[in-house]
């Protein structure tokens, strides 16, 4: 964990820019980040109380402190399989905001890395193509050691109105099977 | 500046409540036009707004209060009866100084907008017009009678003294107003004027008031009555009321029959009876502290003493009433009062009970797990108290749907008036009790459900006529409670339902298919499917933008149901079932697999156990035979999570729900019995899911989720019979 914070020295011009810092996770073996603004809280996988009739990414809620929160498992809705619980599964909760105020979603994730300061130099926009999630979860591709880390939209990816809109399709899909046998 | 604003909203607050009493009060008015009292509250209203509208500089507000005020005050003086196009103006009068009072109260400092003012002036002619010539005359007979002088006589009249104070003109009383308003109680026997006061020289300023009155007269009104007729001169002048020796005896008397249950106090008593009036007694009492504070060494007078020597009640009076006194011996009751309490403050604290309501679950717990027996009995009493906390802080939100029924005596006023319907509305179960943020809720599904019944049920007289029905339409307003639900029913003896133009437009619309058999009840339940309308032509009532299926789905939002009922040519009935509160219920927690869900306990009927010898259970057709009854049922792990059915089961139980008219049996694994249930909401991303209405925190910490049983009974019935949208209820009865 040598590196778990590094910066960019070599990069006279990008200092006088804002260093902006992201909260990086793992989602199966890849890397995904998000900028720490949107990241409330980040806390253990307590018990999740699945919730019927909905799609995969819905993981369930939990109790945070009294209030119901939604868990989405992050890795169904970047349309992977479902991610297996295990002892480095951590929940992300992050702040949505919307017209009627803000919601606290968690995110299922299976590790929960490091939080690195990116420089704006090292950042670039999503490629068109070329990669296999929906190109609108991604805000921008960073650089971190040659390597490409994927900075996710949160707007875009808990999107409550497409969620909301998706577990009503997945509830009529699972109706229809459950009509047919 | 925050001081005045919290006096404007004390203004705002009064205001409104004044000017829905009045709106009341004129609609009362149609059907008893000769109510006194009524009239009288009229002019209160009026002149209070007038008054602290006033002390605001809302000159506004003023000018045209005054003017409405004037026409009430010959109203109540008799000089102008009340009629329907009166009413009609005063109502217009009514809102236009809501409206007033919201513009003063959003913009103070900017003018009256034209379209404003010119209402205000036509509404100032139309209830002024024509009876200024009236104004005149009375005045000057009222003059006549004045001129008497001398002694007055004492025998078997009231003794009214009135002390006009100087500033009385300047502060718009006119004493010979009152003492017209006097002559509708009784007889003015004598008048005595007394000009003592008056200067004689240059110092007189006419605008000044320097004659005092001393009236002898006569009436079987009691003294409360009369002293109300100078209610609002009480400022400005000093009223001294002595009863007539005739009802002496009668004080007397009622004084002996008073309980001796309390102590009261020697001004209650006499209040009482009705030989004084409060403010006679208010009055001697800030006299009587006044003294204290003059003279701190001597004792005071008692109250008795000074209340003679006002010239307000006589000497055998009081001594009769402290001799009363002395006989009874307890304590007197305390008033019981209303406190204005801020809702967040309420909402606030019913909160806080819901956390404690969990964590006694939470302790609860404990105690059991680590088999704390000493600890169990406290346990316990605490749970008791925390459940009637809970049921204490949810009732204090709890207020009467009356105040809402009643709004609607005003629509359907105006309503029948536009469509020249005569149109009665009868109200019943206004003291039925829900909570506060359902009775906001209510208001605009309600509404629109009652013009409906007005523009499309009641038909015209002409046509109820020709039916063999009276010309005269009603609609009744009902609520009661059933099985922790409240019910509101709009019924109307009206045209009823036309099935068969409801079944074409749904066929034209593509609803339903022609094959499609339907029963009553289901074709009825088409017209909460949007984009159905039978009504031939639209009307600016209808025309809101909110549709019958806006109203199932606001209803729905409250976690309630409508039903309709209608016989053609007979009238239609819808019922409203509504839960009483949507915060904190009485829950029934069942378990399936790992998973537990709360079923809300006001809808389950019975648990059985799933026996397949006795129940006769069908897993193919999944019903049961329960006591002769069909059942269907529904397996809720299997349905909830598409488990493959497990071919060796474990024993099963059968929650029987009810909802309405319909049963149906939950199957679940385990049933854990009662829980108090604080409901939390699930949040945007689970808005459209069917089924599950919320969730709640049990005491482990876990989330249980809460089971919409009408929503899941619905999606049942949807998915295993017909394909057909918007068929509800399967009648099992």
């Amino acid at each position: 964990m040598s590196n778990l914070i590094r910066r960019e020295t070599g990069h006279a011009v990008a200092v006088q820019e804002q260093v902006g810092q992201y909260l990086t996770f793992l989602v199966g073996t890849e890397s995904f980040a998000v900028s720490i603004l949107d990241v409330k809280e980040i806390i253990e996988i307590a018990n999740v109380t699945r919730v019927p009739l909905t799609p995969d990414y819905i993981h369930g809620v939990i109790n945070l402190r009294g209030s119901v929160v939604p868990v989405i498992d992050l890795s169904a809705r970047l349309s992977r399989h479902c991610s297996e619980v295990s002892k480095r599964s951590c929940i992300v909760l992050v702040a949505v905001e919307t017209s009627e105020g803000s919601h606290l979603i968690g995110m299922l994730v299976d590790e929960v890395r490091e939080i690195l300061e990116i420089p704006p130099a090292n950042i670039q926009p999503a490629p068109d193509f070329g990669t296999d999630i929906r190109t609108d979860f991604i805000q921008a591709m960073a650089r971190v050691d040659d390597v490409f880390i994927i900075l996710l939209a949160i707007s875009r990816v808990l999107s409550l109105d497409e969620l909301s809109l998706l577990s009503d399709l997945a509830q009529s899909q699972e109706h229809l099977i459950a009509a047919s046998d | 500046m925050s001081e005045l604003d919290a006096a404007l909203t004390v203004f705002a607050q009064e205001a409104e409540e004044l000017l829905t009493d009045m709106e009341d009060a004129l609609l009362s008015l149609e059907t008893k036009p000769d109510d006194s009292e009524t009239i009288n509250s009229l002019f209160r209203a009026m002149h209070t707004i007038k008054g602290s509208s006033g002390l605001f500089g809302f000159n506004a507000i003023v000018g045209f209060t005054h003017e409405a005020e004037s026409v009430l005050d010959k109203v109540r003086n008799g000089e102008r009866g009340i009629d329907a196009e009166l009413i009609s103006v005063l109502l217009d009068s009514k809102d236009h100084t809501a409206k007033l009072i919201e513009h003063c109260l959003t913009q103070k400092e900017a003018a009256l907008p034209a379209s404003l003012a010119a209402d205000g002036e036509r509404l100032i002619r139309q209830l002024t017009g024509r009876q200024t010539t009236d104004m005149q005359q009375s005045d000057d007979s009222v003059q006549l009678e004045i001129e008497g002088g001398g002694e007055i006589s004492v025998d078997d009249n009231w003794l009214i003294s009135l002390e006009f104070q100087k500033d009385a003109f300047r502060n718009g009383m006119d004493p010979l107003s009152f003492i017209r308003y006097l002559r509708t109680l009784g007889e003015i026997k004598q008048i005595l004027t007394v000009a003592s006061e008056m200067p004689v020289d240059d110092d007189m300023d006419p605008e000044s008031c320097y004659l005092h009155f001393k009236i002898a007269f006569q009436s079987d009104a009691n003294k409360q009555t009369i002293e109300a007729v100078f209610d609002f001169a009480s400022d400005d002048c000093d009223i001294k009321i002595l009863p007539p020796n005739s009802k002496l005896e009668e004080y007397l008397n009622l004084l002996n029959a008073q309980d001796d249950n309390h102590v009261k106090r020697l001004g209650d008593m006499l209040v009482q009876v009705g030989a004084l009036t409060q403010n006679d007694v208010n009055h001697a009492l800030q006299s009587q502290q006044a003294n204290v504070d003059a003279e701190q060494e001597a004792p005071s007078k008692p109250l008795g003493e000074i209340l003679v020597e006002q010239h307000v009640v006589q000497q055998p009076l009081v001594d009769q009433a402290l001799k009363k006194q002395e006989q009874t011996k307890q304590k007197l009751a305390s008033e019981a009062n209303y406190i204005r309490v801020d809702a967040s403050k309420l909402g606030h604290l019913i909160n806080l009970v819901g956390e404690l309501v969990i964590s006694s679950a939470a302790m609860n717990l404990i105690v059991e797990r680590h088999g704390l027996s000493d600890a169990g009995d406290v346990a316990a009493s605490m749970n008791a108290l925390v459940s009637s906390i809970r049921d204490t802080a949810l009732e204090l939100r709890m207020v009467q749907i009356g105040e809402t029924f009643s709004r609607f005596k005003r629509v359907v006023r105006d309503v029948s008036k536009e469509l020249n319907k005569d149109i009665e509305l009868y109200i019943s179960g206004g003291e039925t009790e829900l909570d506060k943020t359902v009775v906001e809720k209510i208001n605009d599904p309600l509404t629109h459900l009652i013009r409906n019944a007005l523009d499309h049920g009641i038909e015209s007289p002409a046509q109820r006529v020709a039916a063999g029905k009276p010309a005269q339409g009603t609609v009744q307003l009902n609520a009661y409670h059933e099985s922790g639900h409240i019910v509101i029913q709009i019924a109307d003896d009206g045209a009823g339902l036309n099935s068969e133009k409801i079944l074409d437009k749904a066929l034209a619309n593509g609803l339903i298919k022609p094959d499609h058999d339907l029963s009553q009840q289901e074709i009825h339940n088409l017209i909460f499917a949007a984009g159905l309308s039978t009504k031939d032509q639209a009307t600016n009532l209808s025309g809101r933008g909110v549709g019958m299926d806006v109203v199932k789905k606001n209803i729905e939002a409250l976690r309630g149901s409508v039903e309709i009922d209608s016989i053609e040519g007979e009238g239609t009935t819808i019922s409203i079932r509504l839960p009483l509160t949507l915060a904190i219920i009485d829950g029934f927690m069942v378990g399936t697999g790992q998973d537990r869900y709360i079923i809300p306990l006001s809808m389950v009927d019975e648990c059985i156990e799933m026996n397949a010898n006795e129940c006769e259970i069908d897993e193919i057709q999944h019903y049961i035979n329960l006591r002769g009854q069909v059942l269907p049922y529904l397996r809720l792990g299997d349905y909830f999570h598409n488990q493959i059915a497990d071919s060796n089961r474990k024993r099963e139980s059968v929650v029987v729900v009810k909802f309405g008219q319909t049963k149906a049996g939950f199957v679940v694994d385990e049933l854990h019995g009662e829980h108090q249930t604080v409901i939390k909401p699930l949040g945007k991303v689970f808005e459209r899911l069917n089924g599950i209405t919320g969730a709640t925190v049990l005491g482990d910490g876990n989330v249980a989720l809460i089971l919409d049983v009408q929503g899941l009974i619905q999606a049942a019935i949807k998915n295993k019979s017909r394909p057909a949208p918007f068929l509800t209820s399967q009648r099992i009865q």
